[in-house]
């Protein structure tokens, strides 16, 4: 049989999860990375590459080079207006319809970006399947998840890259949820759990009840627009200034300083102290060091301390929503790359009193309560079940531009709800509807999801007919509309525009349009694999090489040693781009034998430290 | 009402054609989820009578426990009809569990299902008691009052003090209100248990329908002290 898979759609990494006979687990890619980073990037000749090649293209050809796109799904080209300065490719479209990325000569949609994640994770999960021997290691079906906080916009958006994908996506569950899931296998039965979710791009608090089995989610809240992106923004920012770059930050200097602070900002998880080290990707000074700065801990947490802050005001308003104190919650989680951040693990543990579950990986959890999900959908299981609310009331537009509520935000979906129309003139056989999504009185500031026409009323008096539309959310969080008129019981036909979607007929040729698409062949992905090769051993390096710890286990090391690893490095890093795998495979080698001994002496001296702290009796 | 409607068999099975009382979910005869076309109400979809007092753990387990009969997650794999018929059970359950949990939403319900005329928001201040309307014309005035003085530069702490007096009295009724609306809750399901009859209850109904009129424009009135609390 097919397998189906849960998938963690994020903004910086992606992931696939699978339930096996052993329970769940993440699958991961020929060298043994768990993450696919969501990035994609289409070359001169229309070859497009995804992860982690995509991301070094990003330095080589960052105009060609799609980063963090999850921030665009769902949304119109006037509202990424403000943001398209921050992204070095082309963010386009005509003004109320659906963002375009211009790539090289063609545009896409951010489902079609999507779609190619999509396509690699399946890719990645059918050659594990292959790979084990299965009889059918096809994957045609997924469980996708999105922020609790994502709209309806948002959420069809993720739905067709799925059908682009050509994935039947059987459920689109909230992050926060899933991470639930996954945290329920092993814990305790009963109780109120908080789950906060600060990711790349997104952040989310979501307040469950697990009772018997059910994990029903009172409240939840968010910020589609705040995650570790934001705090990188600053560093960047930082850099920039600080380095007077100014004019001079071109698309992919930026993206070089871009990745280094993100490595500074990793490695202050770990310590009190990192440097961040900007190699120059420019011509002009090949090797060279861009920028060079000492960053302390304490330094950066005031500097993102207003970014993480913000998550805070979402916590108190499910708190509210869940009618309870933060002493009323017995379980926090921490989910998300951003959780890592030892700031934001102090400020939720003030939060909620308690000091926050870490014990699974916050960068696979929400994979793998994807892959339960999915598990539970097929296999007829009823351990246990996720009962999920829509994050944001439904309403329709009313006269004098105000919003009527139909369904609220916090109610357990499947929810649905009815609205009576009539007609204001004699013999009118249309009514427009305007259907919003939002919290506030105006229709100007809520979110527009799609514009009906009901047609087909039978001519009558004004004011006759008795129209009920009927508006139903599904477990997806997705709204359809049904409509009828009460009097003769004839169904309305509905033309649905949605505002900033797809129609059913566009996704279908992007569907088809996907299988032109030229695929890495064979060889080529043999390069990429040696480059990513490549990139890991380069990374640890770099990494030992800028640990504080350095400095003393320098008298463990030959005269020299030190030298040959850092020429080796340089070595490897300028034959990155070489097209010749065996060029590359020749100087990992090298590098990583040249780096050995410098592992062995830092891995002792780790443990030497880690056993000082004990008594000799303990040892 | 709830009894008669109970004895009937009002469903059919839309697949095997078996007849089904009104409240059971699945089909009596091939076990099959039941399409939701017709089917009582709330009260009676929960398996509970149609009484204002309800035990709200008993009604979160019937809940949970629905929610696993019906969930469209556990019907994935089953015919398309039987995949609509639940995505329609599960989605009354909630509405129904959301409705019932609150006991103002539940009341105005029972008066919905009893054939009562509903309860208006923004309705006419013609239709409350003469005490009330007192009340409620002094209270406009002094909000009024109160404007026109923070608008001419009068101190704030004057206009607190101002605001917290004028709205004693109108916390005093709601909290009678509260009492008042406890007590014809009792009232209902006393007369729901011992049968009473149709004019007896009806009255009771009438009753409740006043109280909450009455305490949606105090509850109306209280927002606005506090708005203009705020501003002040």
């Amino acid at each position: 049989m097919s397998k189906v898979v849960g998938i963690d759609l994020g903004t910086t990494n992606s992931l696939v999860a699978f339930v096996g006979r052993e329970g769940p687990f993440v699958i991961r890619d020929g060298s043994g990375d768990a993450l696919l980073p969501s990035v994609v990037s289409v070359d001169a000749g229309d070859v497009v590459y995804v992860g982690r090649e995509a991301q070094r293209r990003l330095l080589t050809d960052p105009n060609r080079s799609v980063y963090s796109v999850k921030r665009f799904m769902g949304r119109g080209a006037g509202d990424v207006a403000a943001e398209a300065g921050h992204f070095p490719f082309a963010l386009g479209g005509s003004g109320s319809g659906v963002v375009r990325i211009g790539l090289g000569g063609r545009e896409f949609t951010p489902p079609e970006i999507s779609a190619f994640i999509l396509r690699e994770l399946k890719r990645r999960a059918e050659a594990y399947f292959a790979g084990q021997g299965e009889f059918d290691p096809e994957v045609d079906r997924a469980v996708i998840t999105v922020p609790a906080y994502f709209n309806d916009a948002q959420r069809t958006a993720t739905r067709d890259a799925g059908r682009i994908a050509g994935l039947e996506v059987l459920r689109i569950i909230n992050e926060p949820t899933a991470a639930s899931l996954a945290y329920g296998l092993d814990r305790r039965r009963t109780g109120v759990i908080a789950v906060y979710d600060f990711g790349g791009g997104t952040f989310d608090i979501s307040i469950l009840r697990v009772e018997d089995g059910v994990f029903q989610v009172l409240s939840t809240n968010g910020d589609t627009h705040l995650g570790g992106d934001d705090i990188d923004r600053l560093l960047v920012g930082m850099v920039v200034s600080e380095a007077g770059l100014g004019e001079a930050a071109d698309a992919a200097r930026l993206q070089a300083i871009r990745q280094a602070v993100i490595q500074a900002k990793w490695d202050l998880s770990e310590r009190d102290e990192t440097e961040i080290v900007v190699a120059d990707p420019g011509p002009a000074a090949p090797g060279g060091w861009l920028f060079r700065r000492r960053l302390g801990r304490d330094e950066f947490e005031r500097l993102v301390r207003p970014v993480v802050d913000r998550t805070l005001g979402p916590c108190r308003l499910a708190l509210a929503d869940a009618g309870l104190e933060a002493s009323a919650i017995d379980e926090v989680v921490l989910v998300g790359g951003s959780t890592r951040i030892p700031l934001v693990r102090r400020l939720v543990q003030e939060m909620f009193g308690r000091p926050p579950h870490d014990d699974l990986n916050p960068d696979e959890v929400v994979a793998l309560g994807a892959a339960i999900q999915a598990h539970i959908m097929v296999s007829g299981s009823r351990d246990m079940l996720l009962l999920d609310v829509t994050p944001l009331s439904l309403g329709i537009e009313t006269m004098g531009g105000a919003m009527s509520k139909i369904i609220l935000r916090n109610s357990t979906i499947p929810a649905s709800g009815t609205e009576m129309f009539t007609t204001f003139v004699d013999n009118q056989t249309a009514v427009d509807i305007h259907v919003l999504q939002g919290e506030r009185e105006l229709v100007a500031d809520n979110r527009s999801l799609a514009r009906f026409k009901l047609r087909g009323i039978p001519p009558m008096p004004a004011g006759l007919p008795r129209i009920q539309v009927r508006f139903q959310i599904d477990a997806n969080g997705i709204l359809s509309v049904s409509a009828r008129e009460l009097r003769t019981s004839v169904e309305q036909t509905i033309e649905v525009k949605p505002s900033y979607g797809l129609t059913d007929e566009e996704v279908e040729r992007m569907l088809l349009e996907s299988f032109e698409h030229a695929e890495t062949d064979v060889e080529a992905r043999f390069l990429i694999e040696a480059r990513n090769e490549a990139e890991t051993v380069l990374r640890a390096t770099e990494k030992s090489l800028r640990n504080p710890d350095l400095e003393a286990a320098k008298a463990d090391l030959a005269p020299g040693e030190l030298a040959a690893i850092e020429s080796a490095l340089a070595d490897l890093r300028s034959s990155m781009g070489s097209p010749d795998r065996a060029v590359i495979e020749a100087k990992t080698k090298a590098l990583n034998d040249v780096t050995l001994h410098l592992a062995e002496v830092m891995m002792n001296r780790g443990v030497r430290a880690a056993l000082t702290g004990r008594s000799v009796d303990g040892v | 009402m709830s009894t008669e409607a109970r004895t009937l068999a009002l469903q059919s099975c839309r697949h095997c054609g078996a007849g089904a009382p009104v409240d059971v979910h699945f089909c009596p005869q091939c076990e099959r989820i039941l399409t939701l076309a017709r089917h009582g109400d709330y009260f009676i979809f929960f398996g509970l009578p149609r009484k204002l007092t309800i035990d709200l753990e008993d009604l979160e387990r019937r809940f949970r426990s629905l929610s696993r009969q019906f969930h469209p997650d556990y019907f994935y794999t089953a015919s398309a009809a039987e995949r609509i018929a639940s995505l329609e059970r599960a989605s009354y359950l909630n509405d129904a569990y959301r409705v019932l949990k609150q006991p103002l939403d539940r009341a105005e319900y029972l008066l919905k299902v009893e054939g009562l005329p509903g309860v208006g928001r923004h309705q006419d201040a013609s239709e409350l008691p003469a005490g009330v309307l007192e009340e409620v014309f002094a209270l406009n005035e002094e909000l009024d009052e109160v404007r026109a003085a923070r608008e001419a530069g009068v101190p704030a702490e004057q206009v607190q003090a101002r605001l917290e007096a004028a709205r004693r009295p109108v916390e005093e009724r709601a909290a009678r209100q509260e009492a008042q609306l406890e007590a014809l809750f009792q009232r209902w399901d006393k007369q729901v248990d011992e049968e009473a009859p149709p004019d007896v209850r009806r009255a009771t109904l009438e009753s409740l329908r006043g109280l909450l009129q009455e305490r949606s424009y105090i509850a109306n009135l209280i927002a606005a002290t506090d708005r203009e609390r705020g501003e002040a």
